[in-house]
């Protein structure tokens, strides 16, 4: 009886496959199959984000090493500003790789090496006076390092400019921590690059539904980048969201340089907007647009758009942040909930088209 | 009619349905247990949270924490003497109890293939289950050849209640007019060889399947209760159930279905089934001192009054229950009342994102909760969706911050929803203060109201 079930069950299956219609499937929309659009997709991101956006950061790290090694040997005003020029062009660039923490970044704990703030500036000033850096491989001295002691080196460590250039050129320890972080910086990044050659050819066959595929665990960093690291730690925390009516306007990116929070911001945005649009190739707009049920048909353009309103948002802040913070808590509220709009359709209605496998418990759609 | 009735209660049949159904009722459960075990489920879904969802008059139910695992081992232990029939009315007991004890625990993990076990638990407990092929049998020396017929059907009751149900369930017009949910779930299959990319993405094939689930959760009982159909009723349900279990990550409840089907087969097929475990365990067997068994023709319940009615009170409230969403005013889909317990099965995609505001009516600050502070992973997703858990977690959290200092507050949830492939709506109204509001069996009225309609049973 089994057998004759088994037999008639590969019969009519085949049949059925044989007899039907291309035109009438969901990914019909290409014609291509499922497999081969999400393999497009992986492809994509890899070559025409991820590793290019790494390259990018690593050419930019370069260059403050160049000006910064010329800033230590010779403090002056003009040096000091160079170094500072390459510090911003590298955050910058830094806000199209944050969202990436998959593989190489994801094993290496990359991302928290690289950008957590509010950095604490009484363990870079102990790390400083003591000349000891080994600290710095613990995960407590993670808030010592990165873009945001940079932040503090270059802008926050005196007063003002001058007294910055006299420290530098009266104490060489503040020189030796500035070429330790960033050498740091560049040696971690480069492991990730490196990683990356190999790691690219597993990332792009991992094509399959499962909860640890590539497709699925870059779509939860995404979502995961959005909701945290661009909202949450930009702007949510420092607006007080997560704290009872006190703001915080010294936990916003780029807290001692006072001018170019909004201006990464805007970089994140925008990275973001790319990476969700795919830039002219597959990315996550083409998949919903191709998966989506009749009433989720608009749900890639109100995305874009929910993007796009958030952009001018932020063009509209004052750069500083922290001047918006204590100025015009309002507008920058607002812009907060339109994020948080954005975050809704995230977490709701594109995971319903995604359809990300988990592997918590079993479950019967209850 | 009461001749009747008389006359059908009078009626015997073989023992061996029950022994057989008995053996693989332990070891299913056994398998079952292990396996949640093996996939260290128990540790995160009973151990790691800090706060764990109860059930409407259940608070009572304390978490164990690492002792939870004690209740394993009981469970397990229970379902080896079940299968062997030693010292079976305690062990059936007392797996119903620990079992029942475990899912009372967390809400979050409900799934109605657990509820159908307890169910079933608790029949078996009323059953001369262990009155042939069993050590019961072996120690008391009396081996009885057939038990009344009332008692098979009862088994036979509760599975026709569970199909139909959930094929009523079905006519619902996401279910049938659009496909959904599997018109969402199937094409995500892309990856099952040979008809991942074909068949699953074709929408005809959705439809056939919805139609098809529907019209077989119907006639399913009905096919295995007659012998001239009983064939290719098996064989639908092999088939049925291997497809969804290849498909859908459910679990063990497909070869539970497959299993408890075996009940409707006729005595003779049993017979052969315990011949065959016979030859099986013959080895174990051999070195034991042969002990011949008095056989007793029928079994007779001392007090059958009694049992018969519980069971009749046991069924008539299985029938009830699912319909007790007729009583509130929301969509049931959305609103959830009256969801649970009535045999839903694989009817939503519903993905909800609900944050929770705490205010301080004096001042007027306020702050969102992380729930990734308070909850684990899976109960975050669960609680999203389901009004009952939002109203809990609210008042945990209203507790939680009560006692680390703060003052009159209020917690109200920003929730979103997304069903069957629908845009997100809002879920929860923003403006109502949860810690005013209790749980009962009454109507939530901040709930929004679904803006759609979905009618159905």
């Amino acid at each position: 009886m089994i057998k004759k079930v088994v037999l008639f069950s590969l019969i009519s299956v085949s049949l059925l496959i044989g007899c039907s219609d291309d035109s009438d499937t969901t990914s019909s929309q290409t014609s291509t199959t499922v497999w081969e659009q999400k393999s497009q997709m992986l492809t994509n991101w890899v070559d025409n984000f991820i590793i290019p956006n790494y390259n990018n950061l690593s050419e930019k790290l370069s260059e403050i090493e160049t000006l910064s090694t010329a800033f230590t040997s010779n403090p002056n005003q003009q040096s000091l500003e160079l170094v500072r020029s390459a510090w911003i062009e590298a955050y910058k660039s830094w806000q199209y790789v944050e969202m990436f923490n998959v593989g190489p970044a994801e094993q290496s704990f990359y991302n928290l090496k690289m950008n957590i703030y509010p950095t604490t500036t009484e363990k870079i000033e102990a790390l400083i006076a003591s000349g000891e850096y080994a600290s710095l491989d613990n995960s407590p001295y993670n808030s010592a390092q990165g873009f945001p002691a940079l932040d503090y080196l270059l802008y926050g460590v005196a007063s003002d400019d001058s007294s910055i250039i006299a420290l530098y050129s009266s104490s060489p320890n503040y020189g030796s921590y500035l070429t330790e972080i960033i050498n740091r910086m560049i040696s971690n990044t480069n492991y990730v690059i490196t990683e990356w050659d190999s790691y690219r050819e597993r990332f792009i066959s991992s094509v399959e539904n499962t909860a640890t595929s590539s497709a699925n665990k870059m779509a939860n960093d995404f979502i995961y980048y959005y909701e945290k690291g661009f909202r949450s730690n930009k702007i949510g925390i420092p607006i007080g969201v997560f704290s009872n009516g006190s703001q915080f306007p010294e936990k916003v990116e780029a807290y001692y340089n006072q001018n170019i929070s909004g201006i990464l911001a805007l970089e994140a945005i925008n990275a973001i907007k790319t990476f969700f649009d795919g830039n002219g190739s597959y990315s996550l707009k083409q998949f919903i647009d191709n998966f989506a049920t009749d009433e989720l048909a608009n749900l890639s353009s109100d995305i874009s758009a929910q993007f796009s309103l958030v952009q001018s948002n932020i063009e509209a802040l004052d750069s500083n942040f922290a001047n918006q913070i204590n100025n015009g808590l309002n507008q920058i509220n607002v812009t907060y909930d339109n994020i948080q709009t954005g975050t809704v359709m995230l977490k709701t209605d594109m995971l319903t088209v995604l359809q990300i496998a988990t592997d918590y418990v079993d479950a019967d759609g209850d | 009619m009461i001749l009747k009735i008389n006359n059908y209660l009078k009626r015997s049949t073989d023992s061996s349905k029950l022994a057989v159904f008995r053996i693989c009722f332990g070891l299913m459960m056994l398998f079952s247990m292990v396996r949640f075990w093996s996939k260290d489920w128990i540790h995160t879904v009973y151990v790691l949270p800090k706060f764990h969802f109860k059930y409407y008059g259940f608070d009572w139910v304390q978490s164990l924490g690492p002792y939870t695992y004690v209740l394993f081992v009981i469970c397990i232990l229970c379902s080896i003497l079940i299968t062997i029939g030693m010292w079976y009315r305690l062990s059936i007991i007392l797996f119903f109890l620990t079992f029942s004890y475990i899912e009372l625990i967390e809400k979050t993990t409900y799934l109605n293939h657990y509820y159908f076990i307890s169910l079933l638990s608790f029949l078996l407990i009323f059953l001369p289950a262990n009155r042939s092929f069993s050590m019961d049998a072996f120690f008391s020396k009396k081996h009885y050849k057939e038990i009344p017929q009332w008692t098979v059907d009862c088994i036979k009751l509760l599975m026709l209640l569970v199909y139909f149900y959930a094929g009523l369930a079905k006519i619902n017009s996401d279910w049938l007019l659009k496909a959904l949910p599997l018109k969402i779930w199937l094409p995500s299959k892309y990856d099952i060889p040979l008809i991942g990319e074909t068949l699953l993405q074709y929408e005809w094939v959705h439809y056939a399947m919805s139609w098809g689930g529907m019209l077989y959760d119907l006639i399913i009982p009905f096919l295995l209760l007659y012998r001239k159909t009983r064939g290719v009723g098996f064989a639908l349900v092999l088939f049925f159930h291997a497809f969804t279990a290849i498909l859908f990550p459910i679990g063990m409840f497909p070869y539970i279905m497959i299993i408890s089907a075996l009940i409707f087969f006729d005595g003779k097929t049993h017979e052969k089934i315990i011949a065959l475990l016979k030859k099986i365990i013959h080895p174990l067997t051999s070195s034991f001192k042969k002990v011949t068994l008095e056989t007793v023709t029928q079994f007779k319940y001392v007090r059958p009054k009694w049992i018969l009615g519980t069971l009749v009170v046991f069924f008539l409230v299985q029938m009830a229950v699912p319909f007790r969403h007729v009583l509130y005013p929301s969509e049931l889909f959305w609103a959830e009342e009256g969801y649970r317990f009535s045999w839903r099965v694989m009817l939503m995609e519903k993905i909800g994102y609900t944050n929770f505001k705490v205010v301080n009516k004096t001042t007027g600050n306020s702050f969102y909760v992380r729930n990734g502070d308070f909850l684990t992973d899976l109960q975050i997703k669960q609680m999203s969706f389901q009004p009952d858990m939002i109203l809990e977690y609210a008042h945990y959290l209203g507790d939680h911050f009560k006692s680390q200092g703060h003052k009159n507050i209020g917690i109200y949830a920003e929730s979103y929803v997304s069903l069957n492939g629908r845009s997100s709506q809002q879920f929860v109204d923003p403006e109502v203060d949860l810690l005013t509001q209790k749980e009962s069996f009454r109507h939530k009225h901040w709930i929004k109201t679904f803006k759609d309609d979905i009618k159905g049973f």
